[in-house]
């Protein structure tokens, strides 16, 4: 390289970089703290010095969250002068790991990055904080991987890592996904990798990948390393690739300017991407055979329920003891590697003696993809009868590729001994602690009432009298006799009557010994009356004369003639012949008995 | 219909009641009996099974005071809170259910003699107006002794210390509490091999048939 050259580059790289420092000057934007962890937020400050700050629009980055938190008025010292400074603040959240450029929310400011590690990262500025001594490197410098190319102008790379063998069609095989960046020139990762072919399924990827920093061809890279399981629908050879979206700056400078730019430095090479906006790309890994035999027919369980790998069963009870009735949990346990999501039993559909329930599983991983653990399928069991009881063992299917076929598992039967119902034993006697003497032990518990003696009468059962059908016929039936006899016997009018009239008569009998003619004629008087009232279905008071005439004829007169002495009797005195009394009580006799007189 | 008949009707259809309630029929239960057994479960260690016979035991003599002494003896060394009885369930229960049902039956025998005497022959009214009160009186306790007793017909005893009660009638349900041994519960509705029960304090939930005693066995 010529000298001429290298004051020729030297002018054009520090020309953009003084009219960027004055520019600086006016308004400039910072970012604090600039390593951050997922879940916590940074502030971003948009400072102008000129006095004159408009609203800036929040910006928009994927992956990012900004929220306007207020203006700041301040003084800024430049070179021993205070110059005022206006600012506008604004928190922003990541929603996901990884390297982020935010634009320039004025025309005077310049781009700014955030770092955003996953929570669990001991040391968020560790990722692309510069090392303040190069020597010596952290990791030694190594070439980029077989058949891998770096895209995007060099800054980044995908691999995606499979097995060489050939697979069968449902079994999880574990992949890995390596994705490698420039920081500074990878300003940010706006998703996740993706698998491209439709014939397999991608689990299980984790939003963290694993990070490492590793100097390949002499330039620094952070390599995030995705572990997860692909699993093939259907057999052939196929072809498998990764997409991942990123945003990336690319210069467009020659090479051997940035290779000078390099020489000078890492400020000097970074600042030859401080004016370039990123751009979002999508980097593709290099293809990746992959061949999918399908699963043999041949030997094939019936009850195969799909799973591919190499596993282990164990069953177990929650208590070999119990009583009928109790509810028992059978577990099986199936551990190993493989495709856990196909790994089904459905246990006992049925059993003697037993009651069965529908069974549910649960999975533990044993690695962070779910490629190893533990599934454990429990069965709620009802022992319907006391006694020794055995469960047999428990089958279970899969196919190894290891092997190439079929395997059939079986657990070892279980005993377990069942005992008589608490509800169907609570009427017979428990066992009694024993004295020395072999005697039942009557002691009471302290402040226990002791025994009754021996009963003397019993009951067939506990339901009350009153709730028994049979008892409940007893006071029916009564109740039935007791309403049949009051319609039986209905009340008669004529004896009332004829009693009633004799009740009178005697007391008009009574009145005429004793002479007492007042008595006589009021009682014959009323007794009449109402004999008429009842006849005539009218009230006492409204009988006159006209009625007695018109209804009793001849006797009607007499009645009248009655009812005059009545009152002469009672307001005068008058005193009738002993003949008198039996002539009346002979009317009225034949009014109350014979109905006319 | 004379007086005479229908007294005779009365003695022949008692007669014919105490005859069908006679007849011999297995197992036999008695109030002492179940109280000593209760007595040998709470010796035992084992209160639930005490408490159920217990309860028994006073489902056929309420007022005997050596088992409600030993029922709630019981009950407060599980750690089961006592169960309150007022006065008036006091009174009502203050006989027997088999005496109330008798009592019932005398009841409706004074009541309907006292009516249809009086409407056979209105002398002596004052003793008919004490047939009806005394009939009334002694129907009155039978249907409060009865209406007393009704939901103690459908509690149940847990037998099981730390009872789950669950959310849905199957042994995988989510637990939604616990019930304590020797705690009474009421059974409101039965599914297979699991009962809906509500506690004195208002909580509902399924517990395994296994774990509860009925205070009244059903008959299978």
């Amino acid at each position: 390289m010529h000298w001429s050259k290298v004051f020729v580059a030297m002018l054009g790289l520090l020309a953009p970089a003084a009219y960027a420092m004055a520019q600086a000057g006016l308004a400039y934007e910072t970012i604090q703290p600039e390593h951050i962890r997922l879940g916590e937020s940074a502030t971003l400050r948009v400072t102008s010095l000129d006095g004159d700050l408009p609203n800036v629009p929040l910006p928009v980055v994927s992956g990012l969250s900004f929220e306007l938190i207020g203006r700041a008025q301040g003084l800024e010292f430049v070179n021993g002068t205070s110059i005022p400074s206006t600012s506008i603040l604004i928190r922003v959240t990541p929603q996901m790991a990884g390297i982020f450029s935010i634009p320039g929310l004025s025309p005077k400011s310049e781009p700014v990055v955030l770092d955003v590690v996953s929570a669990d990262d001991s040391n968020p500025s560790a990722l692309i904080k510069p090392k303040p001594t190069p020597t010596p490197p952290l990791v030694a410098s190594t070439p980029l991987p077989k058949g891998v190319q770096l895209k995007a102008g060099g800054g980044a790379f995908v691999q995606l890592v499979i097995p060489t063998r050939a697979v069968y069609v449902g079994e999880s095989v574990p992949v890995d996904i390596e994705v490698g960046v420039r920081p500074g020139i990878v300003t940010s990762l706006n998703g996740l990798p993706t698998l491209n072919g439709g014939e397999f399924t991608l689990n299980n990827l984790s939003r963290q990948p694993e990070r490492r920093d590793k100097v390949i061809d002499g330039s620094p890279f952070l390599i995030m390393t995705w572990h997860s399981v692909i699993a093939a629908v259907k057999p052939g050879d196929f072809s498998l690739s990764v997409d991942t979206p990123l945003s990336v700056k690319i210069n467009t400078r020659s090479a051997e300017d940035m290779a000078f730019a390099a020489w000078l430095g890492g400020p000097f090479l970074q600042s030859m991407y401080n004016g370039i906006a990123p751009k979002d790309v999508t980097v593709t890994s290099p293809s990746s055979e992959l061949k999918v035999l399908p699963l043999p027919a041949e030997g094939r369980p019936k009850d195969f329920s799909g799973a591919v790998g190499d596993f282990q069963v164990s069953s177990d009870i929650s208590s070999t003891r119990a009583a009928a009735g109790d509810p028992l949990t059978l577990r099986l346990h199936v551990t190993g590697v493989g495709n856990f999501d196909r790994v089904d039993s459905t246990m006992f559909d049925h059993l003697d003696h037993w009651k069965t329930y529908p069974a549910k599983s649960s999975f533990t991983p044993g690695d962070a993809v779910g490629y190893k653990g533990e599934k454990v399928f429990e069965q709620p069991l009802i022992a319907a009868q006391p006694g020794e009881q055995s469960i047999p063992g428990l089958d279970f299917s899969y196919f190894s590729p290891s092997t190439q076929r079929y395997e059939r598992l079986r657990t070892s039967p279980l005993k377990v001994t069942i005992a008589a119902s608490l509800a169907d034993s609570s009427l017979s006697a428990p066992v009694q602690p024993r004295s020395l003497h072999g005697a039942s032990a009557r002691r009471s518990a302290p402040g226990l009432r002791p025994d009754h003696p021996q009963p003397q009468s019993s009951v067939s059962g506990f339901t009350p009298l009153y709730f028994q059908a049979p008892f409940l016929a007893v006071p029916a039936a009564l109740a039935l006799i007791l309403a049949g006899g009051w319609f039986a016997v209905r009340p008669n009018p004529a004896r009332a009557s004829s009693k009633a009239a004799a009740r009178a008569l005697a007391q008009l009998r009574a009145a005429a010994r004793s002479d007492d003619s007042s008595s006589f004629f009021d009682v014959a008087r009323q007794v009449l009356l109402q004999t008429f009232a009842a006849r005539w279905q009218m009230s006492p008071d409204q009988i006159t004369v006209a009625d007695l005439r018109g209804r009793l004829g001849a006797a009607g007169e007499d009645i009248e003639r009655l009812f005059a002495i009545a009152d002469e009797a009672k307001y005068s005195d008058h005193q009738p012949g002993s003949a008198d009394y039996q002539r009346w009580l002979g009317l009225v006799r034949g009014q109350l008995v014979g109905g006319r007189g | 219909m004379r007086a005479p008949t229908i007294a005779m009707l009365i003695l022949g259809l008692g007669l014919w009641g105490g005859q069908s309630l006679a007849q011999p029929s297995q197992p036999r239960y008695s109030a002492d009996g179940l109280y000593n057994l209760a007595n040998s479960y709470a010796r035992a260690g084992k209160p639930g099974l005490a408490v159920l016979n217990y309860e028994r035991a006073a489902l056929l003599a309420p007022n005997d005071a050596d088992i409600n002494a030993n029922l709630e003896y019981v009950r407060a060394g599980a750690g089961v809170r006592p169960e309150p009885r007022n006065r008036i369930a006091r009174v009502a229960e203050a006989a027997g259910p088999t005496a109330s049902a008798w009592a019932g039956v005398l009841g409706i025998a004074l009541l309907g003699g006292a009516l249809l005497a009086g409407r056979i022959s209105p002398r002596f009214p004052w003793l008919r107006f004490g047939g009806i009160a005394l009939g009334g009186a002694l129907i009155a306790l039978t249907v409060a002794n009865a209406m007393l007793l009704w939901p103690r017909m459908h509690e149940a005893v847990v037998l099981v210390n730390q009872t789950p009660a669950r959310v849905s009638p199957v042994p995988m349900g989510d637990t939604a509490f616990i019930l304590p041994e020797a705690e009474t519960v009421s059974v409101t509705a039965e599914h297979e091999d699991f009962i809906l029960i509500r506690t004195r304090a208002g909580l509902s939930g399924w517990v395994a048939r296994a774990n509860l005693g009925a205070v009244v066995p059903q008959a299978r």
